[in-house]
């Protein structure tokens, strides 16, 4: 991210344009939103930040007419309004760029912007009308186009034309950064504020990143355990005392730099392990090939992890990671190439292959491919393994239950026993039954892709130490990530992927994020 | 749970009632019938159990496809080949090796019948649900096809009339035997196949066969990841279910359905009622034995029923209502408890 | 090669291709399966794989038959008809995307259901049809060959033109169209952007319901004089039908093309013998299915399923 801050101090009306008054939300126990009451000003880049369960989604969810709040009012021009549904929100004037795109993608441009609108369906009016919004936001995409012919940067215009389509009065954008390269980050938030908030508009961004917090907004609301914590103008804070406030308590270094987002370079490399000296390879990936759909995935990717090494993947989404991550997992065939094991050759998309291989995985996406939700914790600590929990087939259910209960222990599991069903344990729990599952089958490569991805600063500081102390113990571990910080803090080695294929790798102390953005944008060195 | 169930049950109780005493039937006589034609007369018990094998088996088949998600409705037709190719090699021979050899082709045949979904599911994407319900058809026209030839299943006998098509009468040296008991005569068909059921249980719920099975059916990328193949999990289960239904149709046969004779509308519906004992019981094996009796004493209560001048067709009736009624109330409560999450979430 | 064989085998292939007859009852099947498929393909775009399309064309064929044959007016047949398949489909959409019953459990269960009340309900009411007077466009009708099979039809067949027309437009010209086709391909996008998923496809079933049932009193009222219905008549279209959806890519014009592709396979059942070829009557009755059977084969493989397909929709479980 470049140092030019486009925050300033927004132009600060007496009156505000929103106010949210003692909302509050309950899920069974626990307190989704705690008496939340802010106000938002007309021509300002409100930031809201929190960690993952904070309460911002809720919040905004509330706002956008998905979520009924249990109480508390909110109030656009000292209007009191009730919201009822999306659209009822977007005729009083919220409006939502989401952070999963809701669009659809076998339809077009045209067909998704006028999607659950009240408009009569005209195919020639709404062409006009994308081109139209296209325009006057800066924001120009081909109105025929299919959704899934399109980047991420494109289709994320999409859902900004969908939203200014309505003219809000408040826009909200849900963690945009998060699919986008740097390059389209960087001109994401001129847009906001030339475009969008200069016409009276206010733009609420919920983030969990301080950087792009401090760089883009005008006023900071930090929200911690549903509840409003602090409330700051962006020019008189900075990095570590939003940190503070977010978390509620002194930050270890190490958490630090997962939390902060920052855009400064870590002194202290990673202290375990120095640079390996074994050089042989563990994981060689030759020439990897993979086509999706007439699309190209994976072009010629070589790639090789050394025992006792953790190698970074770094690069934003969309980029071949996740194709990767399945070839590995035994769910994608590769078009061409080899992957190969302390040099025997594994088959690609056989069934069990890579994890007989010695390949673990710990995907990115835990309820696709880590987990089965409805079966027990200890059936899930046992996935791959059974067989040593049975005798001639017959599982043996007290054997399963005992080391289920170790590893509970262990990696400090909470749950309900290893009988409770998966979905019962929260996002991080479930993490680290995966992390156990994946660790207890002594494997020669771990790779974990966004491993921490969604977690509390608690469970990542576990997620971070437990990937270090693999690794000391011998495991060539494959760290993919998009998040740059992660990389930066963990590995020994970072190589950058892009367009599938890897641009450049760099040791840990080479590495500055400058050079990395540069890889991650596609340039070379 | 239980109010709901009686609640459920007696709405399509008096439904049923009502539909008779609207076309002009006396309803008051249909219960009386229907026990004294499944329970209440002698000798009736044995006949009512003797129905419920088939129908059972016909379930475990369907139980064993639905835990991998797999939606197989051919079972009339599976069960229509299983029989088929059991009497072709039954009527041909004698004794009891015959017998036991007609009865394990006739559970291959339906295999064999059913793997011919799971083959065009996994080679050509072909859903089951429709691949599987063509085949039935395709089923009845081929072994009516077999019943006109003498030298496949048609009666070699010289004494057969010419009119009637059925395949040759069995050996009285190659029938299954019975058991007698109280006056009643049961099949060893049943004990067979509580058995069966017996062992369908273990697998699923204790071994790692079943494990695998459940870990495809719920989540198949990560059975793909851990050494289960989707294809092939599929294939076995599918083909299990049409041998199932395929011994199905040889127990028939060989305990004196159609008095020993293969007659066109052999299966006579078994193979469908047998797929909604499945849906009834929820998907266990041991529910499946109960209701599969329930429904076998349907349909020996209906053959009572034309003495009091109803049409039996009132007993399909009367059954689908008891399948919507025994299917709803899980249903409600489930819709019940996510309308409450609902509106908490401003839903519509 | 010698030509008499060459022409032994051309000559039946040309008494097909010029037989009058031929046309006519290809055009017949294809217009009933037309009915169902058109209904199914609006229900599948919604995501709903809906077996109970049997059951529909079942309770209109005989909704229909009774209330024709009770009135005297072929007219009344043809809207209880579409009624019948109404009610049908009410059952199903609001069992499977109301109380989320399994969408095959429900369709299973209707169609037994259906057909077993039909057949009490016939016992006992045993209706009679004639078939309904044809409508000649004069010149056209005269056309060799296909004239009268186009042109020449009972009125009621001509029916299928309005359906297929209602089908297209509300599905690609309109924005409730445009919102079935999203919630077949993404319910939770749909979701996201205010569009209530599941009431669209409870709305799609009971556009098929109204389609299948006048497909099933057209059936009855325009094509075969009947003494008591029979089931036998219905026969399995509806299933056919969504494999005619499967051929054609879930697109309107292959499905029309399919339900041609499949009424020429049950005319050619039925001319087989008038040509010549004594096939034993069971194997030339497997012949449809069998071709239904081998042509969704070719074709599932090869074209792309709305993604949401036959998977139900509950909020915040996904």
């Amino acid at each position: 991210m470049s140092e030019v801050r486009t925050s300033g101090t927004g132009a600060q009306a007496s009156v505000p344009l929103v106010e949210l008054t003692n909302i509050s939300k309950r899920y069974g126990d626990i307190a989704a939103c705690d008496n939340v009451t802010l106000s938002m000003y007309p021509g300002q880049i409100h930031g809201i930040l929190g960690e993952n369960g904070a309460g911002k989604s809720t919040l905004m969810k509330v706002l956008i007419g998905l979520v009924k709040p249990d109480a508390g009012a909110i109030s656009m021009n000292g209007v009191v309004q009730n919201i009822t549904n999306p659209q009822s929100a977007a005729r009083i004037g919220f409006g939502m760029v989401h952070q999963h795109f809701s669009l659809v993608e076998e339809l077009t441009v045209w067909e998704n912007v006028l999607l659950g609108e009240e408009l009569k369906f005209d195919r020639a009016r709404a062409r006009v009308l994308v081109g139209e919004i296209g325009e006057r936001f800066g924001l120009t995409v081909n109105p025929d186009a299919r959704i899934r012919d399109l980047t991420a940067g494109l289709r994320q215009r999409v859902e900004l034309i969908k939203c200014l389509r309505h003219d809000p009065r408040v826009v909200i954008l849900d963690e945009p950064t998060s699919v986008l390269t740097p390059a389209e980050s960087e001109q994401l938030f001129p847009t906001l504020r030339e475009k969008v908030a200069i016409e009276g508009r206010c733009v609420a961004l919920v983030s969990h990143k301080l950087a792009e917090v401090l760089h883009a907004t005008d006023v900071i609301t930090i929200m911690r355990q549903g509840r409003v914590i602090e409330h700051h103008e962006t020019h008189q804070t900075d990095a570590p005392s939003l940190a503070r406030a977010m978390v509620g308590r002194e930050v270890s270094l190490r958490s630090q730099h997962a939390v902060l987002g920052a855009s400064f370079v870590s002194q202290s490399a990673p202290s375990e392990s120095t640079s390996t000296t074994d050089a042989t390879d563990v994981l060689q990936i030759a020439d990897a090939c993979v086509s999706l759909g007439g699309v190209s995935k994976l072009k010629n990717l070589n790639l090789g992890v050394r025992a006792g090494e953790i190698l970074g993947l770094a690069g934003v989404e969309g980029n071949g990671q996740r194709e990767l991550g399945d070839v590995l997992s035994s769910l994608l065939t590769l078009d061409s190439g080899l992957i190969s094991i302390d040099g025997t050759i594994v088959r690609t998309g056989k069934p069990g292959s890579m994890s007989r291989a010695g390949i673990a995985v710990i995907p990115e996406d835990r309820h696709d491919s880590g987990v089965v939700l409805t079966m027990s914790v200890a059936a899930n600590l046992a996935l791959q393994r059974m067989v040593d929990f049975s005798h001639n087939g017959v599982i043996d259910e007290v054997l399963l239950f005992e080391s289920a209960q170790q590893l509970i222990d262990e990696f400090e599991i909470r749950c309900d026993g290893p009988n409770a069903p998966l979905h019962s344990l929260s996002g991080g729990n479930q993490q680290r039954v995966v992390l156990a599952r994946e660790l207890s089958a002594k494997p020669k490569v771990l790779v974990a892709a966004q491993p921490t991805r969604g977690l509390d600063v608690g469970a990542i500081e576990f997620m971070s130490d437990r990937l270090e102390r693999a690794a000391a113990s011998g495991i060539a571990i494959l760290l993919i990530s998009s998040d740059l910080d992660e990389i930066l803090h963990l590995s020994h080695r970072i190589s950058v992927i892009s367009s599938g294929t890897i641009v450049g790798t760099l040791s840990r102390q080479e590495a500055t994020m400058e050079q990395l953005g540069l890889l991650m944008g596609g340039l070379a060195l | 749970m239980v109010c709901l169930y009686t609640l459920f049950i007696g709405i399509a109780l008096i439904a049923s009632a009502v539909l008779v005493w609207a076309t002009g039937g006396d309803w008051r006589a249909v219960l009386p019938a229907l026990i004294n034609g499944s329970i209440a007369k002698p000798g009736r018990w044995g006949q009512t159990l003797t129905e419920a094998a088939p129908l059972l088996l016909v379930a475990l088949g369907a139980i064993v496809a639905t835990r991998m998600n797999l939606v197989n409705i051919g079972q009339e037709g599976q069960l229509l080949i299983g029989a088929a190719s059991a009497a072709m090699i039954a009527t041909r021979g004698s004794g009891i090796f015959i017998l036991i050899f007609s009865i394990l082709i006739g559970a291959l045949g339906g295999a064999i019948w059913s793997s011919v979904a799971a083959v065009l599911k996994y080679w050509r994407k072909v859903p089951e649900v429709v691949s599987t319900l063509l085949m039935v058809f395709i089923a009845t026209q081929l072994t009516g096809f077999l019943l006109t030839k003498k030298s496949l299943l048609l009666d070699r006998s010289a004494d057969r009339p010419n009119k009637t098509q059925t395949s040759g009468q069995l050996a009285a040296n190659t029938r299954l035997p019975y058991i007698h008991i109280f006056g009643n005569d049961i099949s060893i068909a049943v004990p067979i196949s509580v058995c069966i059921a017996l062992i369908v249980v273990f697998l699923l719920n204790r071994t790692i066969w079943g494990f695998k099975l459940d870990m495809v059916g719920m989540n198949a990328r990560v059975a793909q990841r851990f050494g289960v193949s989707e294809r092939s999990a599929g294939i076995i289960a599918l083909a299990i279910g049409g041998a199932l239904a395929g011994l199905a149709g040889s127990f028939m046969f060989t305990s004196g359905t159609a008095n020993y004779r293969y007659t066109p509308g052999f299966a006579n519906n078994v193979g469908w009622e047998g797929l909604l004992v499945a849906l009834v019981s929820r998907n266990q094996p041991l529910v499946a034995v109960v209701i599969a009796l329930v429904f076998a004493g349907l349909r020996t209560g209906s053959s009572f029923l034309a003495s009091t001048g109803i049409q039996r067709e009132i007993v399909d009736v009367v059954r689908a209502l008891l399948v919507l009624a025994l299917l709803l109330p899980p249903a409600y409560v489930f819709l019940r408890g996510n309308l409450h999450r609902d509106k908490n979430r401003g839903g519509k | 090669m010698d030509p008499t064989i060459f022409a032994s085998a051309f000559t039946p292939l040309l008494n097909i291709a010029s037989s009058d007859t031929m046309y006519q009852s290809m055009i017949r099947f294809a217009v009933v399966l037309a009915f169902a498929a058109v209904g199914e393909l609006v229900a599948e775009r919604a995501g709903t794989l809906n077996i109970s399309a049997e059951a529909m064309l079942i309770s209109g064929a005989f909704t229909g038959a009774v209330v024709s044959d009770h009135t005297g007016h072929i007219a009344f047949g043809l809207i209880c008809g579409m009624l019948a398949g109404v009610i049908v489909a009410a059952i199903q959409a609001n069992l499977s995307h109301r109380l989320t019953i399994d969408q095959f459990v429900v369709g299973l269960t209707l169609n037994l259901f259906v057909l077993g009340l039909a057949l009490f309900l016939d016992a006992r009411f045993k209706p009679q049809t004639n078939v309904a007077t044809k409508w000649r466009v004069p010149g056209l009708a005269n056309i060799p060959i296909i004239g009268e099979a186009l042109y020449g039809q009972p009125w009621p067949m001509y029916l299928i033109l309005p359906t297929v027309g209602a089908s297209w437009y509300l599905l690609f010209r309109t924005r409730w169209g445009l919102e079935v086709r999203a919630v077949g391909e993404n319910p939770q996008s749909a979701d996201v952007t205010g569009i209530h998923v599941n009431r669209r496809r409870r709305q799609s079933i009971y556009f098929a319901g109204l389609c299948s049932g006048l497909g099933g009193a057209v059936l009855v009222l325009a094509q075969i004089p009947i003494n008591g219905f029979e089931a036998g008549h219905v026969g399995l279209k509806g299933i056919i039908a969504i494999g005619a959806v499967i051929f054609g890519g879930w697109t309107l014009r292959g499905t029309l093309f399919g339900c041609l592709i499949f009424g020429y396979f049950f005319a050619l059942q039925q001319a087989l013998p008038s040509i010549g070829y004594t096939i034993n009557s069971q194997l030339s009755g497997a012949l449809p299915y069998l071709a239904a059977l081998a042509v969704t084969s070719i074709f599932a493989a090869r074209t792309r399923q709305p993604r949401a397909l036959a998977q139900p929709f509950i909020r915040g479980l996904t």
